[in-house]
């Protein structure tokens, strides 16, 4: 290589690098911007939570008092009761949730019947009817099974869990990303289908079943509209965020303002704390299942 | 003289209960029940029930289980399931119509009725009344608005003049807050400030029967300029939340509830006032409001001593007693006459303030439920108007929704009548027949002295020509047999009159009074 | 439509191969939708046919049929006792049982009431209290009719699963038979019970989920189908005032009727539900196609070699997902109002001299709520972009590289296609969830500014409203028109369901669900 190509080559080998830098602080600044308008609600909702001098909405964004009255003032509410509520209500759906959307996507993935692929097109089907309309009837089904009002945290599981099999997508894809050929040496060592689920599949899907039951946990949280039908203004069958919503109407908003933001705090710390841990697992569950869809 | 009647009645009561001896045998030993309230309340209302318990002549006893669900949720509620409803709740009387139709409202009789009648305001009466049975227990003679503004931004001088406190506010860049856009309520004020009406009738069961409305007429139009100055303001908000004050308003229009939260944050600032005029053509109207009440209401049931019991709990929590602990603890203003006449009362800034709106304010009386989505898009349509023409469209457009609203209904019946022109559109100059439970229709009019005094009962809308002549079985004496001259079919009174006419789904009835 | 072979193709412009690849796809839609329909219509008429087939068949077992068989018509399981399947047994003549019960002492009364639904409603008398000397009011309930129709379905439901096992019964004892006279052995109790682990595992796997999607979710959706054909609304709720009953399609001639009722100045409702559904449309596309470019792009800058803290980016945009949106979404929708802190900061800084008007016009308020839900949307796509990319092979890149490709080359011709490929099943799916994202418009906008034109009695409309916030609207509105809004359900449904469908004829990586494992 004579002299001429090798400083050529070196210059552009320094160019990229430049460009590079040039193109890595663009990035930098254009991630930091983002980062800034990502944050700026949440930091607003933590630091009204703090402010004490005032209870209702206001047009500035740093307290100028700071205390954490509005956590003591929860306590006075029906808050924790909501929040435990809400937290039981989690835990259980990711609980069984889980394990009907596996059964379900590890069937839809794994077995050759004949109603797989009807089934399949039914819950496509199904899953593009607008929900808002069965909220009715989903009350009046709960009503008259008593679950509703003081029993609708039972009644919101019911629902929760029983249509979530619905929810197949991203974990079959998962499971058709394992080679089947793993299934078929097991079988041929004599394991049952039960078998190969729970000693081959069930090891090797730990990004998945992290994902379900971070999705099936974080859904109790936030739903205000089928929760708030379903308790019908009792307060000891609300969720946390139906109990929430109340604090915004006319006449409480004055008064519980800086509370619902306190609340919301507490409210999106065990799922935020969750995500932080769990992230990695989330990234590959929704990697290797959306994927495939 | 209304303070006269109630104390003849309350001694009566007490005669009665002294003859009686006093207890009731048939109420069972305690009721469970279950009480929406308003968050605010929900503490009081337990220690009154707590009272009521300890106290009422009959030794009902309750066992409550008290709810904060706010009014207005309370409800929605109870019309999306009556069964699982709270057994006594609060509501705003603008849902009053809404409940009476999913049968929420349990009826008020005698004693109930009587004393309702007896120790509250005309307008509440108005409001807890359909037809001329009651159905719920008025709480409240509080729910309308004014201006709440910030002293240090707006000058005393100004208040009385929408021009100027729009100048105040675009020159200080401050907004003049008043929910035009999303809500009906505060909107309806600038037609009632010209003179313009929209009353509706229900019959009994409180179906809508009826409207009267004049937002359309040349008067609609001033309203509408009067609107058009203040939504085309840049610093007009449509917001009516007082906490709006933290954020750039200068002036909020909203109700008493307000009061604390206004006070709390202008401090010596907050000024209080009734609305102020607007001049549309030289002429100043003063704007309008709406005056309503809170209600109370007992639901429905089959065990007759529990609906008696309920119905004696929800006249305590509205009684004089209650009303005054509820206007001292958080400032709501009693419909109760004597409570009214208290100084404490009087001399509440924002009640004042309220009290000198009064004359401008319009009793809301019973609006069907449809209005207020109906109405809610005027302002916004204003807003998007160019010229006169644009803001005609408007109130034209809105009138034409109110109108389909009852054309939907076809199976109404109306009497036409020739000296009414033979209108058989504008409500105002048809005959409604009232719907009665045995599936009849009756109705009583008066019959002027004219050369023609025909008419006919047709559906809205329609020409029918087969209720007519041809179906009177009784009372053909009354009217002529036209013969062949009558091709339409029409009763023709012989003589001008007050009858009445019974429909009873295949011949009529007419009886002259 | 001019076909061109593949040299033809290539010899094309850009922007000509561009216009020949949309006038195909364009072409090819009513081509998916006939198939479709095709499709639809052989199901239906194999169904038909399959249920004529058995009912032949279950003629002549009776006739041929041994006794065992023949008895099986009566008792359920008859067959299985006789060939030694007694736990088979068991369950069948359990399942008579149960259903003989049920349909005599409540089905039928629910299946008799069914055409009415409900013929007394509540009656109401005054009774004396003598000991008060006074009346009150009472009120009985008796009819429910919202109880009549789901207890009349079920019992359909419930009918024909008999039949369908009734049916099974014969076929098994027939069958078994069969295999009797081969010489063969049947299946014992506990045979049938290890298979449920095993050969039939799947049926184990599946009798849970797929009770709960038929009962609270295939059921409501019956249900919202028939209440499109009542006049279930308030006036009407079926229990406390009026009994509701069957009106045919009235509503859906309200609905789908072009003229309104008073001419002028109102609209139908068929043109509000154009206007509806059009904004519908333009605000999926706008949400789906914004959020995946951009948070493909987000990705891939995190992604990019030499940036660091890349957990920690990632971290920052998830919080969005993790803090629940009716918390955050008012916060947001209060921070762009005209005296929200956003307008005050700009008026404060002397930006602008009035407030902008985010959420006032319908133009502004629609691009803002697109804009806002990028905010919502790009960590979910960061998120699913992330791995996508990291899938694909680097070697691509590699050989890209020493051909001497840009950096928009390679993104253009390597990376864009590979996620088009594997992320279409994923696109439609965001595409008709944001025809029904209920949650951004609701707690944004609530689908302000009022809309003057489209609004009539059934409701308010708004620029801003979506077929579901409208849906919402009508079902909570004053009037509580139940039946109204599940027409516009059904009418949504029908509209997901063509895009879908075609949707599902067009997109490769669908067809061909096997090669991916």
């Amino acid at each position: 290589m004579s002299d001429v190509k090798v400083q050529k080559a070196m210059k552009q080998h320094m160019g990229l690098t430049a460009s590079r830098r040039i193109s890595n602080t663009a990035i930098y600044i254009v991630l930091t911007i983002m980062s800034v308008i990502w944050l700026i609600p949440f930091v607003c909702i933590v630091l009204q939570s703090f402010r004490v001098e005032s209870t209702w909405q206001v047009g500035y964004v740093i307290p100028r008092q700071w205390g954490w009255d509005n956590y003591v003032n929860l306590a006075k509410t029906d808050f924790w009761r909501w929040y435990t509520n809400t937290f039981i209500l989690a835990i259980l759906t990711a609980a069984l949730q889980t394990i009907i959307v596996l059964c379900m996507s590890y069937t839809l993935s794994r077995f050759r019947f004949k109603m797989r692929k009807p089934l399949m097109k039914l819950m496509l089907v199904l899953g593009l009817f607008p929900g808002m309309m069965t909220m009715i009837i989903l009350y009046r089904v709960l009503a008259d099974l008593g679950l509703t009002q003081k029993n609708s945290i039972p009644g919101l599981l019911l629902v929760y869990v029983a249509s979530s099999g619905m929810g197949y997508y991203v974990s079959k894809g998962f499971f058709d990303t394992i080679s089947k050929s793993l299934d078929e040496a097991a079988r041929v060592d004599g394991a049952n289908r039960f078998k190969v689920l729970v000693k081959i599949i069930l090891p090797m899907s730990k990004p998945i079943v992290i994902y379900t039951v971070l999705t099936a946990f974080m859904g109790p949280w936030g739903d205000f509209v089928f929760a708030r039908y379903i308790s019908m203004g009792t307060s000891a069958g609300k969720n946390v965020a139906v109990g929430m919503y109340d604090w915004l109407s006319q006449d409480q908003i004055g008064k519980n303002y800086t509370m619902f933001c306190a609340g919301g705090v507490l409210v999106a710390l065990p799922v935020t704390l969750l995500f932080l841990f769990l992230q990695r697992y989330y990234v590959e569950g929704v990697t290797n299942g959306a994927v495939k869809g | 003289m209304k303070k006269l009647i109630s104390l003849v009645l309350a001694l009566v009561m007490l005669v009665a209960m002294a003859a009686v001896g006093g207890v009731a045998e048939g109420f069972a030993d305690s009721y469970d029940i279950t009480v929406w309230v308003p968050e605010e309340i929900k503490e009081l209302t337990a220690q009154q029930i707590d009272t009521f318990n300890n106290t009422n002549q009959f030794g009902i006893k309750f066992n409550p289980t008290i709810e904060a669900v706010s009014e207005a949720v309370a409800a929605d509620n109870m019309v999306n399931d009556v069964e699982a409803g709270g057994d006594i709740f609060c509501f705003p009387q603008d849902q009053f119509a809404r409940l009476l139709r999913a049968k929420a409202l349990d009826e008020l009789t005698e004693v109930f009725a009587e004393k309702v009648a007896a120790e509250n305001d005309a307008n509440s009466i108005a409001a807890a009344k359909s037809g001329d049975v009651f159905y719920a227990y008025p709480l409240t003679s509080d729910n309308g608005y004014f201006m709440y503004y910030d002293k240090s931004v707006i000058p005393e001088e100004d208040i009385d003049s929408l021009e100027a406190l729009i100048a105040d506010c675009e020159a200080a860049q401050k907004y003049f807050a008043f929910e035009l856009q999303t809500s009906s309520w505060y909107l309806a004020s600038f037609f009632f400030g010209t003179g313009c009406v929209s009353e509706w009738v229900t019959d009994d069961d409180g179906t809508f029967v009826k409207v009267r409305d004049t937002f359309n007429s040349p008067e609609g139009l001033i309203a509408a300029k009067g609107i058009e100055k203040l939504v085309k303001s840049p610093f007009h908000l449509s917001s009516s939340k007082a906490d709006s004050f933290e954020s750039n308003a200068a002036i909020v229009v909203t109700g008493i509830w307000d009061y604390e939260l206004a006070k709390q944050i202008l401090g010596d600032n907050l000024g209080v006032a009734d609305l102020p005029s607007f001049t549309v053509d030289g002429e100043e109207y003063h704007i309008g409001s709406f005056k309503g009440s809170k209600l109370m209401g007992v639901k429905p049931g089959n065990d007759v001593y529990r609906q008696a019991a309920m119905h004696f709990l929800a006249q305590y929590l509205t009684s004089e007693e209650c009303q005054l602990q509820r206007f001292e603890l958080k400032g709501w203003g009693p419909s109760n006459l004597a409570d009214q006449e208290l100084d404490a009362v009087k001399n509440h800034p924002g009640l004042a303030a309220l009290k000198a709106q009064d004359p401008y304010s319009v009793p809301q009386g019973q609006i069907h439920g449809s209005w207020w989505g109906i109405a809610q898009v005027i302002a916004d349509d204003i807003k998007l108007a160019t010229d006169e023409a644009g803001l005609q469209a408007a109130l034209d457009k809105y009138l034409d929704k109110i109108n389909e609203l009852f054309t939907l209904d076809n199976t109404a019946l109306l009497f036409v009548g020739a000296w009414n022109g033979w209108n058989n559109a504008d409500t105002s100059k048809t005959y409604y027949l009232a719907p009665k439970a045995d599936g009849s229709y009756v109705l009583t009019l008066d019959v002027p002295e004219s050369g023609y005094m025909g008419g006919r009962v047709v559906n809205p809308g329609s020409w029918d020509t087969d209720k007519g002549f041809a179906q009177v079985t009784e009372g053909a004496d009354l009217i002529k047999d036209l013969g062949a001259d009558n091709p339409d079919n029409n009763i023709v009174f012989a003589e001008p009159g007050n009858y009445t006419i019974t429909w009873d789904g295949e011949a009529f009835t007419i009886v002259k009074n | 439509m001019k076909r061109y072979s593949d040299l033809e193709y290539l010899r094309l412009s850009k922007l000509q191969k561009f216009l020949y690849r949309l006038g195909s796809f364009l072409c090819s839609i009513p081509v998916a939708v006939w198939h479709g329909i095709k499709k639809l219509g052989l199901a239906i008429w194999g169904f038909i046919k399959g249920i004529g087939l058995s009912v032949a068949e279950v003629v002549t077992t009776f006739k041929y049929g041994s006794k065992p068989t023949r008895l099986s018509y009566f008792i359920m399981g008859a067959g299985c006792f006789a060939h030694g399947q007694i736990l088979r047994g068991i369950l069948f003549l359990l399942f008579e049982a149960v259903f003989v019960f049920y349909m005599i002492t409540t089905g039928s009364y629910w299946l008799s009431m069914l055409p009415s639904l409900g013929i007394l409603g509540p009656t109401e008398e005054k009774k004396l209290i003598p000991e008060l000397g006074m009346s009150v009011k009472t009120t009985v309930y008796h009819d429910n009719s919202f109880k009549i129709m789901l207890y009349g379905v079920l019992t359909i439901f419930f009918i024909i699963a008999f039949i369908y096992t009734w049916w099974v019964n014969i076929r098994q004892s027939k069958t078994a038979e069969k295999i009797l006279a081969s010489g063969k052995k049947l299946k014992s109790g506990k045979d049938d019970l290890r298979s449920l682990v095993d050969d039939s595992f799947h049926k184990t796997l599946l009798a849970l989920p797929m009770t709960g999607i038929i009962v609270f979710t295939v059921m409501p959706i019956v249900f919202m189908m028939l209440v499109a054909f009542t006049n279930y609304d308030g006036s009407h709720n079926g229990y406390s005032n009026n009994l509701f009953h069957w009106v045919g399609l009235d509503n859906f001639n309200t609905m789908l009727s072009w003229t309104s009722n008073t001419g002028a100045g109102t609209q139908s409702y068929a043109a509000t539900f154009g206007e509806v559904l059009t904004w519908t449309l333009i605000w999926a596309f706008f949400a789906t196609f914004t959020n995946y470019f951009l948070g493909m792009m987000v990705a891939m800058a995190i992604n990019k070699k030499g940036i660091r803290f890349k957990k920690g980016w990632r971290t920052i945009l998830v919080m969005t997902i993790a803090i629940p949106q009716f918390i955050s979404l008012l916060y947001v929708s209060k921070m762009f109002a005209k005296n929200g802190l956003i307008n005050n900061f700009l008026i404060d800084m002397k930006w602008i001299e009035t407030a902008l008007p985010f959420f006032e016009k319908a133009s502004w308020a629609r691009v803002t709520v697109i804009l806002i839900n990028i905010w919502i949307g790009i960590p979910y796509l960061m998120l699913t972009a992330t791995g996508i990319l990291m899938n694909i092979p680097q070697d691509l890149y590699e050989s890209a590289k020493i051909d001497g490709a840009s950096g928009w080359q390679q993104y253009s011709k390597i990376t864009l296609p590979y996620m088009l490929f594997v992320t279409g099943p994923y696109l439609l799916t965001q595409f008709t969830g944001n025809m029904n994202n209920f949650n951004v418009i609701f707690l944004l906008t609530g689908g302000a500014p009022n809309n003057p034109a489209a609004s009539n009695s059934a409701g308010t409309v708004g620029y801003t409203d979506l077929l579901i916030t409208w849906l919402f609207k009508i079902t909570t509105g004053a009037e509580s028109q139940y039946y109204l809004a599940s027409v516009v359900g059904i009418m949504v449904f029908v509209v997901v369901a063509l895009i879908t469908l075609v949707a599902y004829s067009l997109l490769p990586s669908i067809k061909n669900e096997e090669d991916f494992q």
